[in-house]
């Protein structure tokens, strides 16, 4: 697998998966503070996530590395994951 | 005296093990916020005084936050004899990412597995020795609620008080051969300043630096000569442009 | 390389977590594995799309309605013996001079004040129960979408909690945000939420003009002004002072857990002695100063009889014009004079000045004619806002090491103050109130 996308499966903001949906983590994309500091709590290629609420437009609550996160819709925008299909 | 300092994620009962260890005895820097303002406590055992500080919580030791800043500032430029990095033993995951900073740093490091009651509830087993052994450090499994093992982790700080940890000791994570040529690189730039090797730990400041870490650059700046910091800034470059 | 990295330090991050991957395989055999935990569980409802702003709402009644009812009893103690300590007193020291020094100055002056320490640390526990079982962290969670359109987020709404017990451990917990600009505004704010020690003069004013089944009302709606002009400030500072986007937010939300009563008792502790500490120093001296300049000249007050010809109402007269507009009379402009120092003088004050016991205060408020209902509830949004008392304000020069903030929030809450005030008394004589 490379990281540059075009990766069947999709590459999609975080913030775009629906609450129950799960996603691997492909990249942070921001400012250098901001990725170093998502990558530091957990959100590093290639994590597990799973969406646990999602109340647009407000924060979302993700699971990552077997902790629940609350996360900006802006912070949920500069993750990258490709969703897992449920089995 | 012992100085040891008490640093791990939020949320891990970091506050309860510096309560049970230091009791009434807590002295708080002016006024007392939650974890924000710098705590300390004193406790003898074995017949040692040991003087307990509480650190901020905090994930890593990027200088993200005031918090970070001031948990890394303490660690960097104190020196406390022991740091003492309190788990939690259900989230091993998530929280020895913060332990590998600390052996980053060259700390002489005494991992407390706390919750552990949770651990055993959850009917997971985790090997205690080899786990101390992969990291290089004692580990002691706590219970901060109850208190219990917390005499076991009162031996363990005296006994590393007793023993530094060896400056430049195998570090318990090896990068890649890659990388590791880079980190030596960098390294070698900097043991040319003296002041630099007095002051910090050179694979520590090699690492923050490839990662550009603004604080380490400032600091390396007054240290090294303009081309010595050309030198390792074309070294970052280069590596940067391989991987675009 | 790590195959996934963009750059070298997310290569660096990603070869840890790798480590890390390898390291808890080799040494963790995980348990069976719960599907669906109890935290699980209460997120389901506590962080409801719908429900999740009314239980906060309900859990931040209750929890006020806890710190009073925990309280009561204590303060009830408390009252008692210095009633009986000043009537002691009073028998016991026959020269007069140091019998209304003990009586008036020292028990009255400091009475006034500790009666309010219960219902404090009550607060307080209350605050610590709410976190250490890990809904503190759901609240800001659930806030977010709220705060979101002040230009803040979720994280600044935990400082803001805290100040309904103290504003200064609520500036100070603004220290684990990450963005310069959001902690400005959230310290710049915080002294809005009105903090448990401005609650004994609501209480007293509160008390005294509006009979036991308003009074509550009224004591509400100021808290909700606080809350409403913090609102507005954040609005307006985000739009002018620091102006951009808020900055991303990142809280870890732990597991649930019953609060350990002693880490609970310990950590209310830990932060009302700041209180008691307050109350011991700073709150005696302004109040041992107040009694002073009431009692003297000596002669012609008639040893503390006649406060009119003291020192203190010729203060209270010189700055009175000021205040006029509102309706206040002088004992009003000598309180807010002294409530600089920390608001709980205010009360305080009034008591040397009324030289009436706690108890006694409210009637002694109300048969002399101080307030009507409107001028009254002037006064208590005036106390809410005018500047936050020493504590803060030196929190504030701490924090942002510098005395531009401390001086600049100094000016711009009375600046508000007589704004607010101005609009309440106008829009009530509107309304033919008096």
């Amino acid at each position: 697998m490379n990281s540059s996308g075009s990766v069947s499966g999709g590459r999609l903001p975080l913030a775009f998966l629906p609450e129950g949906a799960e996603g691997i983590v492909l990249e942070v994309r921001g400012g250098q503070g901001v990725t170093r500091h998502l990558e530091d709590m957990g959100f590093a290629s290639p994590a597990r996530v799973k969406v646990l609420k999602s109340c647009p437009p407000g924060a979302m609550l993700v699971m990552v590395k077997d902790s629940r996160i609350a996360l900006g819709r802006g912070m949920a925008m500069k993750i990258l994951v490709r969703s897992i299909e449920e089995p | 005296m012992i100085r040891a300092a008490l640093i791990g994620n939020p949320n891990v009962g970091k506050t309860e093990i510096f309560n049970r260890l230091t009791g009434l005895s807590q002295k708080v820097g002016n006024f007392p916020g939650v974890t924000v303002e710098k705590k300390a406590g004193r406790l003898v055992h074995q017949g040692r005084e040991i003087e307990v500080v509480d650190l901020p919580g905090t994930y890593s030791l990027t200088a993200h936050s005031v918090d970070e800043l001031v948990a890394r500032d303490y660690i960097v430029l104190e020196r406390p004899e022991v740091i003492v990095d309190i788990v939690d033993g259900t989230n091993l995951e998530r929280n020895l990412y913060l332990t590998l900073l600390l052996l980053e740093m060259d700390a002489n490091l005494v991992v407390a597995l706390n919750r552990w009651d949770m651990v055993k509830a959850r009917g997971m087993e985790i090997d205690i020795e080899k786990l101390s052994e992969l990291l290089g450090c004692p580990v002691v499994p706590t219970v901060a609620i109850t208190g219990d093992g917390l005499e076991d982790l009162k031996d363990s700080i005296v006994d590393a008080a007793g023993q530094k940890r060896a400056k430049g000791q195998d570090a318990a994570l090896n990068y890649g051969c890659d990388i590791e040529r880079l980190i030596s690189k960098v390294e070698d730039l900097i043991r040319k300043s003296p002041a630099l090797v007095e002051k910090y730990p050179q694979r520590w400041l090699a690492i923050k630096m490839l990662e550009g870490d603004e604080m380490a650059m400032e600091q390396t700046r007054a240290c090294l000569s303009s081309s010595q910091l050309a030198e390792i800034l074309s070294i970052i470059e280069a590596v940067e442009a391989a991987i675009k | 390389m790590s195959e996934y990295a963009e750059n070298l330090s997310s290569a660096l991050v990603q070869r840890r977590y790798e480590w890390i991957a390898s390291t808890v395989d080799s040494t963790v055999k995980k348990g069976s594995g719960e599907i669906f935990t109890l935290t699980d569980m209460l997120d389901q409802v506590f962080l409801d799309k719908h429900l999740g702003i009314p239980i906060f709402l309900t859990i931040l009644w209750t929890m006020f309605q806890f710190a009073f009812a925990v309280s009561e009893p204590f303060v009830v103690i408390i009252e008692r013996v210095f009633e009986m300590l000043g009537a002691w007193v009073n028998q016991a020291i026959s020269d007069p001079y140091l019998a209304s020094f003990v009586s008036v100055g020292v028990i009255g002056g400091l009475g006034s004040v500790l009666v309010f320490v219960p219902p404090i640390f009550g607060l307080f526990l209350a605050l610590s129960i709410l976190e250490d079982s890990g809904y503190m962290a759901r609240a800001a969670f659930v806030m977010d979408r709220f705060m979101y359109r002040l230009g803040l987020h979720g994280r600044s709404f935990i400082p803001l909690m805290i100040g309904f017990g103290c504003n200064v451990p609520a500036i100070m917990a603004t220290r684990s945000m990450d963005s310069e600009k959001d902690r400005m505004i959230t310290m710049l704010i915080s002294p809005l939420i009105s903090c448990s020690a401005r609650l004994p003069v609501y209480v007293l004013i509160a008390g005294a003009l509006f009979g036991a089944s308003y009074a509550g009302t009224a004591v509400f709606a100021v808290y909700a002004l606080g809350i409403v002009l913090a609102v507005v400030m954040a609005l307006i500072f985000r739009r002018t002072l620091f102006k951009g986007e808020p900055s991303p937010f990142v809280l870890e939300l732990p597991t649930y857990a019953v609060p350990d009563a002693s880490s609970a008792i310990l950590h209310m502790w830990s932060r009302g002695r700041m209180f008691l500490k307050k109350a011991g120093t700073i709150i005696f001296w302004a109040t041992i100063i107040v009694w002073l300049l009431s009692v003297h000249p000596w002669e012609a007050t008639s040893g503390g009889q006649v406060i009119a010809e003291s020192y203190i109402a010729w203060i209270g007269h010189a700055i009175e014009p000021v205040f006029q507009p509102f309706g206040w009379d002088w004992m009003a402009a000598v309180a807010l004079l002294f409530g600089l120092v920390a608001k709980e003088v205010v009360v305080g004050t009034y008591g040397i000045l009324l030289g009436a016991e706690e108890a006694g205060l409210g009637d002694a408020l109300v048969s002399q004619g101080l307030f009507t209902p409107l001028t009254g509830f002037a006064f208590m949004a005036f106390v809410l806002i005018y500047v936050p008392c020493v504590a803060v304000i030196g929190t504030i020069a701490k924090e942002t090491n510098s005395w531009r903030w401390p001086a600049f929030a100094l000016v711009y809450q009375t600046a508000l103050a007589f704004i607010v005030t101005g609009v309440i008394i106008a829009v009530g004589r509107l309304a033919g109130l008096s």
